[in-house]
């Protein structure tokens, strides 16, 4: 069993869903086949089950003990093959299943990393979420169920065959009996998919109530409530038991068809066996192997609606992941070159100096926002970056000279210390110095272990605003050349705001820094202020001497202080 | 680094709690298992029929084959309809017993206790009712009542087996020592090894969706290939934890299977000497090796299921275990005498050792509005739930009108005492619905005053369906600040009298939220509010000042006094408002 995961998932089809299943199943040729060879043993081996017990009854019928011998070994024997190609086929199975999921998480993976800032343009979070809650999982089984599907159609082909040449009608009688059995149960499968349907619904509805109890329990413990909550719930619950009992209803029919409908078979072939056996045609032994045929054919006949059922399920599941798969990111490079320098948006106006702390006031967020995303190249603009354009540069080098931090940005989840550090060069020094800097020493001295604590739920496990001055490390730690930071400080207290305004300047001493921000207490720390309304520069200097000079500033920083 | 906090139940607990779900409705479950039963004995009956017909044909008796079909269709006719019943009535009694579960628990986490909720944080909890809930509903919709019929089912067919010989009985017990020692063997290690394969799985999905919702983050910071990475490797991990129950399962299958084949060799080998030897009839060894055949299915299926059960057990002991949290207050007699509201030399931690409030005192008259800032971390949020009540102090005391806040009972605290932080949460439910949580019995017009004392009745009423709007998950999306407009509205609709506000304010744009806090002043005359801010107007606008440093108040005063005090407070109000340190450069006009 090769080791997984591959090191490189490949380049998929794209063509279709059928395409993509196929070039899985190909991408795992080997195992798949291995696989396939070893369910057909393990069938094959229970079908010729009946037939030795059947000539070891026989042999008791003739009080034959060499015989009886004989055909209890052969039993014995058939029971350790299977036993072992059973467990054989389990294994490959699980692997196929695994090498199929895990190659789509990796394609996701790589696809979402790819996509980055495009993503949330194109794809709801969700959509692409559901591929590893459920997606890889029915992909993983249109590949399991390849296995026992191809090993069931051999071992209903064998019986037939062997039925067919003790008797052409009894064979000919499994041949249409077992489709028709399978077909049968058809017309309770709409009504049941869709009570199914409606109480995974209400199920949902049931998860989603009880996660948003616990989420609001501070408010309904703190204010009252809990008595409404609580009967809610329970209205909610009681829905979701009947639900579960007209899926029940329909369920236990389905369960006593899958008794009967295999039963009529059995009666039939054992009687039409009884009459063979009666009239001589057949010893009195082949007739318990009649018998034990049709039992039999109940397990692979189950196994092909179930594989019906799984490669329905994984076509759709496919269709999903190509979806994805298939989209291209927004933004693409080209392949100039720029020493650097200026960093300049025509369309409102906005020149960034080198080696300077400037900072972009807007009363309206989104317009400073829409400027940072512009001179970060999240949107397309003729942005210039000193004397080329920015969209001739190639978009990984903009990305690693020009960093963009907004509060969107999340926190990975890992070892703190290689979450700060994303490049991974810092010394503890240059950690704890990028933590000073965004008065964060005290968040981190807080863990049990410090900068190697594993943080696993970063969203939960700090507030806002240690997230946000988190993030503010992080992005020091990148250093890029230039630094634009949207809001960096709009979740800290003000005396925290003020010192990380003050050492901010200091840690990006000479190089290019913008802050989008609105908060006097940051703006009195930088170099260069450049006032902005309805999206275009209206007025730049200093933070002190705009206050004097220009009124609407004023108001837009000093939120209308008396 | 999941944070544990609640406990789990022990397996005492567990297994009595299952006793009494299991025997609470004992007219239900009977009448499940005996149609379960019954199922079993008309699916019996068929081997039987074949092992007479054997001998019959053998010993050239008259059989007539029209009725041979007829009765076997009939009986498997009759086993068809049986566990048709037996199936809907154990569904209905599991479903029934299901719902009871869910609803138990979530009054119990209804009725955790104030300090708790606020430590816990609702990771925890969150797990608990999402894959718990799920897992136990697995368990007990399918494992429970796969393992009680493949019960039955087993022992009615062994009955059986004795009925028709129980000389033919003996060979089989060969097989039970090694189904028995191979299951001990995989069991000891499945449940951990399971339970290690679904956290490596859940870690990887848990990777996808973080790449997924950070997707900017990733670009931006260039962490395309550590994402990559992240992925294989939990990938690896998640295979090796695979591969572990693998090899579990390759020594157990193989041994169980062989177990399974060795009654039905013995049947036909020992029952043909034995008929030989004419101590069996040859319809007993045809019937006894058919029913050897026939008891694979119930002991597969028993063995399929047991470890689920494990799984479930420990869901249940994780569900039970939100009921052992101890009540965190015990309500004396005492009412309080006015709303003064008093702390006096408050120590407090939250770790043993490790204060975070070094000897606080501070009192608040009735009707006062006290702003407090500082730095992060020194302590204002601890503050303020003490001041709410919701922790006692570990020394010293909070009293209001001379009673201790925790010698309350919960309904009382809420009169007098409530806290909004800027976690903001709308419950699932109409915007009205939301609301009138804090006082169920209010009017429309209660509504419309409380929206419009936090500035958000305007964008209310301009939603088409105004207070019917469904919000929360699933329904309208507001934003974080709208959001928490609605949280002080619903704080306006509760009216206690002190209301402590920790950064109530925060996500609401900074001009805004001075309107807001403006409005809601007027509203809230008379009443007392503590509100911890970030921005310096709310304290500005407030009657006194509280600076928190490193667990102390070290500035306590009025704006102005604190201003000319010219302490931390002072310097920070100019370089806030930018024109108190005049500027040599640019001196205004």
């Amino acid at each position: 069993m090769r080791s997984l995961p591959e090191a490189d998932p490949g380049l998929p089809d794209l063509r279709g869903p059928l395409r993509f299943l196929w070039w899985n199943a190909r991408r795992q040729g080997g195992p798949l086949l291995v696989g396939i060879g070893y369910a057909i043993l393990w069938w094959l081996v229970q079908a010729l089950m009946p037939a030795a017990l059947g000539q070891g009854i026989e042999a008791v019928t003739a009080k034959d003990t060499g015989a009886l011998l004989l055909w209890s070994a052969v039993l014995l024997g058939l029971g350790l093959v299977q036993a072992l190609a059973g467990i054989m086929r389990h294994r490959m199975a699980v692997y196929n299943w695994l090498a199929a999921a895990y190659r789509t998480v990796q394609l996701t993976t790589r696809q979402s990393a790819r996509l980055g800032a495009t993503l949330p343009k194109r794809l709801s979070t969700g959509e692409v979420v559901s591929v590893g809650n459920s997606d890889i999982a029915h992909i993983g089984s249109s590949m399991d169920i390849l296995l026992r599907g191809t090993g069931a159609v051999v071992a209903i082909v064998t019986v037939t065959v062997i039925l067919i040449s003790t008797s052409l009608p009894l064979g000919l009688l499994v041949l249409f009996g077992v489709p028709l059995m399978a077909v049968a149960v058809g017309p309770l499968l709409r009504p049941l998919h869709r009570r199914q349907r409606h109480q995974r619904e209400l199920t949902g509805e049931l998860s989603t109530r009880a996660a948003d109890i616990v989420a609001g329990l501070r408010v309904l413990r703190g204010i009252g409530g809990e008595q409404v909550f609580s009967e809610r719930y329970r209205d909610e619950s009681q829905r979701v038991r009947h639900a579960g009992v007209r899926v029940a209803t329909i369920e236990s029919v389905l369960e006593g068809a899958q008794i009967v409908l295999p039963g009529l078979l059995i009666a039939v072939v054992t009687g039409v066996g009884a009459s063979f056996a009666v009239a001589g045609q057949i010893p009195t032994g082949q007739l318990v192997a009649f018998y034990l045929y049709a039992v039999f054919l109940i397990g692979p006949m189950r196994t092909l609606t179930e594989a019906a059922d799984k490669l329905t399920k994984g076509h759709v599941a496919a269709g999903r992941v190509i979806r994805i798969l298939s989209i291209d990111p927004e933004m693409a490079g080209g392949s100039g070159q720029s020493k650097g320098g200026v960093l300049r948006d025509p369309a409102s106006g906005v020149t960034v100096r080198p080696g300077t702390l400037t900072a972009v006031a807007s009363g309206v967020p989104d317009e400073a926002i829409a400027i940072a995303d512009r001179l970060g190249r999240y949107a397309d603009g003729d942005v210039t970056f000193g004397d080329a354009e920015l969209s001739t540069l190639p978009l990984a080098e903009v990305r690693s000279r020009i960093l963009v931090a907004d509060n969107g940005a999340r926190l990975f989840n890992g070892r703190l210390r290689d979450e700060l550090d994303i490049r991974g060069e810092a010394t503890d020094d240059e950690i704890w110095q990028a933590l000073d800097t965004a008065c964060a020493t005290d968040i981190v001295e807080a863990l049990p272990d410090g900068l190697d604590a594993e943080v696993s739920e970063a969203g939960r496990e700090f507030s806002g605003g240690q997230q946000q001055r988190l993030r503010l490390a992080r992005a020091l730690l990148a250093d890029p050349e230039v630094l634009i930071l949207v809001e960096p400080t709009s979740a800290v207290d003000a005396h925290s705001e003020a010192r990380i305004a003050e050492r901010l300047a200091k840690a990006r001493a000479g190089r290019t820094t913008l802050v989008c921000t609105t908060s006097p207490l940051v703006l009195d720390h930088t170099d260069h202020v450049i006032h902005v309304h309805d999206g275009r520069v209206r007025a730049e200097g200093p933070h002190r001497r705009l206050l004097d000079s220009s009124p609407d500033y004023a108001a837009t920083v000093t939120r209308g202080e008396d | 680094m999941a944070r544990d906090i609640l406990p789990v139940a022990d397996r005492q607990q567990v297994r009595a709690y299952a006793r009494r779900l299991t025997l609470k409705y004992p007219r239900q479950l009977s009448v499940a298992l005996a149609l379960h039963g019954l199922a079993a004995v008309a699916g019996l009956v068929v081997p039987a029929l074949l092992g007479s017909l054997v001998e019959d044909v053998q010993h050239g008796a008259e059989v007539n084959v029209v009725w041979v079909a007829v009765g076997i269709a009939a009986f498997l006719l009759l086993q068809g309809v049986l566990v048709r019943y037996a199936v809907l009535a154990s569904s209905r009694l599991g479903e029934r017993v299901l719902a009871e579960l869910r609803e138990e628990f979530v009054d119990r986490v209804l009725a955790l206790p104030l300090s708790t909720v606020e430590r816990a944080g609702s990771g925890d909890l969150i797990t608990r009712t999402s894959r718990d809930v799920d897992s136990l509903s697995r368990t007990v919709r399918h494992a429970v009542p796969e393992t009680l019929i493949a019960l039955v089912t087993f022992v009615i067919t062994i009955g059986a087996l004795l009925l028709v010989s129980p000389l033919l009985m003996l060979p089989m017990l060969l097989a039970g020592p090694v189904i028995a020692i191979s299951t001990r063997w995989y069991l000891r290690r499945a449940r951990d090894g399971y339970l290690r394969e679904n956290a490596a799985y859940a870690d990887l999905t848990e990777g996808l969706a973080e790449t997924v919702e950070g997707a900017r983050a990733v670009e931006a910071l260039g962490l395309q290939q550590r994402r990559r990475d992240r992925a294989d490797r939990d990938i690896a991990r998640s295979f090796a934890a695979e591969r572990y129950t693998l090899g579990l399962r390759t020594v157990w299958y193989p041994a169980v299977e062989l177990g399974y084949v060795i009654p039905v060799v013995a049947a036909l080998l020992v029952g043909g000497l034995f008929y030989t030897s004419g101590w069996v009839t040859l319809a007993q060894v045809t019937t006894a090796t058919l029913y050897a055949q026939q008891l694979i299915d119930p002991l597969d299926r028993f063995l399929m299921w047991i470890d689920e059960l494990q799984v479930g057990a420990a869901s249940m002991a994780r569900l039970l275990g939100v009921a052992n949290v101890g009540d965190d207050r015990q309500a004396g007699d005492a009412r309080p005498a006015g709303e003064l509201l008093e702390a006096s030399e408050v120590r407090y931690a939250y770790r043993e050792g490790r204060d975070v409030l070094h000897g606080v005192s501070l009192t608040v008259r009735p009707g006062e509005r006290l702003a407090m800032v500082g730095p992060s971390g020194a302590g204002k949020s601890t503050l303020g739930r003490l001041l709410a009540g919701i922790h006692g102090p570990r020394s010293g005391s909070v009293k209001v009108g001379g009673v201790p806040l925790v010698e309350l009972p919960l309904d009382d605290l809420r009169g007098h005492v409530a806290l909004v932080t800027q976690e903001h949460h709308l419950f699932k439910g109409s915007l009205r619905d939301n609301l009138l949580i804090a006082r169920p019995g209010a009017s429309d017009a209660d509504v419309r005053k409380a929206l419009g004392a936090v500035d958000a009745l305007d964008w209310v009423l301009a939603l088409t369906d105004g207070l019917d709007t469904a919000v929360g998950s699933g329904g309208l999306t507001v934003s974080p600040a709208q959001a928490q407009q609605l949280a002080l509205a619903r704080l306006v609709l509760a009216d206690p009298h002190t209301l402590v506000l920790d950064e109530a304010t925060s996500l609401i744009d900074p001009r805004a939220a001075r309107n807001l806090e403006r409005s809601l002043a007027a509203v809230l005359e008379g009443r007392t509010v503590i509100a911890i801010a970030h921005r310096l107007h709310t304290a500005h606008d407030a009657d006194r000042v509280a600076v928190v440093e490193g667990g102390r108040i070290s500035e306590l005063g009025s704006h102005d006094e604190l201003v000319a005090a010219g302490g931390s407070y002072a310097a920070l109000w100019s370089s806030w408002h930018g024109g108190a340190e005049p500027d040599p450069d640019h001196r205004p006009a």
